[in-house]
């Protein structure tokens, strides 16, 4: 590292090189450990700004406002099972209301199908029983014998 | 992103309404979300509703949060900014009718001459944090103060590293100078011929 980039990175980061770009560290501390004049003063430079950057002080909390946040915490109710899983079962509920279409529709149709399919049962849907079967196929022979 | 989020265990058992586990959180992340807001805001009695927001905000997230997403400490820092750009901006809507209301004095109690002496030089530099621009004002708070890399507070401020470091170099000349003008003024005056 050369002693401008040295003091580019102290100018912004300050003295500390923990709070340096990690990928900067090593070759700053390489220029430090060879006693680099220019860098040294400059490290100087920048930990009299970091003192003062860290005499600023900010209130601590108080215990009221402790107090205060932790109750909000009680009032704020976590979500419940339900609600944590609602997205889920409104999608489980979107796909069952698609299932029962398509269950539905394949039953309407296999009440109009036989008429051009041939009269074997083995062409109802699967979801009729076999012994269903022989009454919806009389169904359609008497619809077609009239 | 490899590094194990330290706070996903403690959201975890928030989310399972462990009240340990609340005030784990209360103690680990307010005093930061105070001094977040405190420099950001110049203001204690601000700061304190940004902290509580904030709060309000985990505890709603807390049962939900996925690890693999952002850092907590990252989203928590991102919501506390944006309360605190929202009261800045209500500022500047309506300079007129704060302008006569000073910051919260620091505590009455009399001090030893030592915490005077720190009180003062805190006050200094109080002074001249708020009178950064805004940016560079961020830019020292959330690297310096926060201790966030260069990367994180970069991402928070939506500009790249080499803009974070520009502000930073900026904001810290910026400093020097205000501190260098305040002792100027404040300090013993020279005799003149």
């Amino acid at each position: 590292m050369t002693p401008e980039r040295f003091h580019q990175l102290a100018d912004a980061y300050g003295a500390e090189l923990r709070r340096w770009p990690s990928a900067e560290r090593t070759g700053a501390q390489a220029l430090l450990d060879s006693g680099n004049a220019q860098a040294l003063a400059t490290l100087h430079q920048a930990r009299l700004l970091d003192r003062l950057l860290d005499s600023h002080q900010v209130p601590a909390a108080s215990p009221a406002l402790v107090r205060s946040i932790v109750a909000s915490a009680t009032l704020t109710p976590a979500p419940s099972f339900w609600r944590r899983h609602m997205d889920w079962w409104s999608k489980a509920g979107f796909v069952g209301v698609g299932l029962a279409g398509i269950a539905a529709g394949m039953l309407v149709v296999s009440f109009g199908l036989p008429l051009m399919l041939p009269t074997s049962s083995e062409a109802l849907p699967s979801i009729f029983e076999q012994s269903d079967a022989d009454v919806v196929m009389s169904i359609n022979a008497e619809e077609t014998d009239q | 992103m490899n590094e194990t989020d330290p706070d996903v265990e403690l959201l975890a058992r928030i989310g399972n309404n462990e009240p340990q586990a609340v005030n784990e959180m209360v103690t680990r992340k307010l005093p930061r979300l105070l001094a977040l807001a405190g420099r950001l805001l110049g203001d204690a009695d601000e700061a304190r509703d940004v902290a509580q927001d904030t709060f309000l905000r985990i505890w709603k997230q807390a049962g939900q949060w996925r690890s693999g997403q952002a850092r907590f400490d990252t989203w928590l820092h991102r919501v506390a900014l944006n309360l605190c750009y929202d009261r800045l901006r209500r500022r500047k809507e309506q300079p007129l009718a704060d302008s006569d209301e000073l910051p919260e004095a620091v505590d009455p109690a009399p001090l030893p001459d030592e915490l005077l002496q720190a009180s003062a030089q805190s006050d200094l530099m109080a002074a001249a944090l708020a009178a950064l621009p805004e940016r560079q004002r961020e830019a020292i708070v959330l690297q310096y103060y926060q201790d966030l890399s260069n990367i994180e507070a970069a991402q928070l401020m939506n500009i790249s590293v080499d803009a974070l470091e520009s502000l930073l170099s900026r904001a810290r000349r910026n400093l020097r100078n205000h501190l260098a003008e305040s002792r100027d003024d404040t300090g013993p005056r020279r005799e003149t011929r």
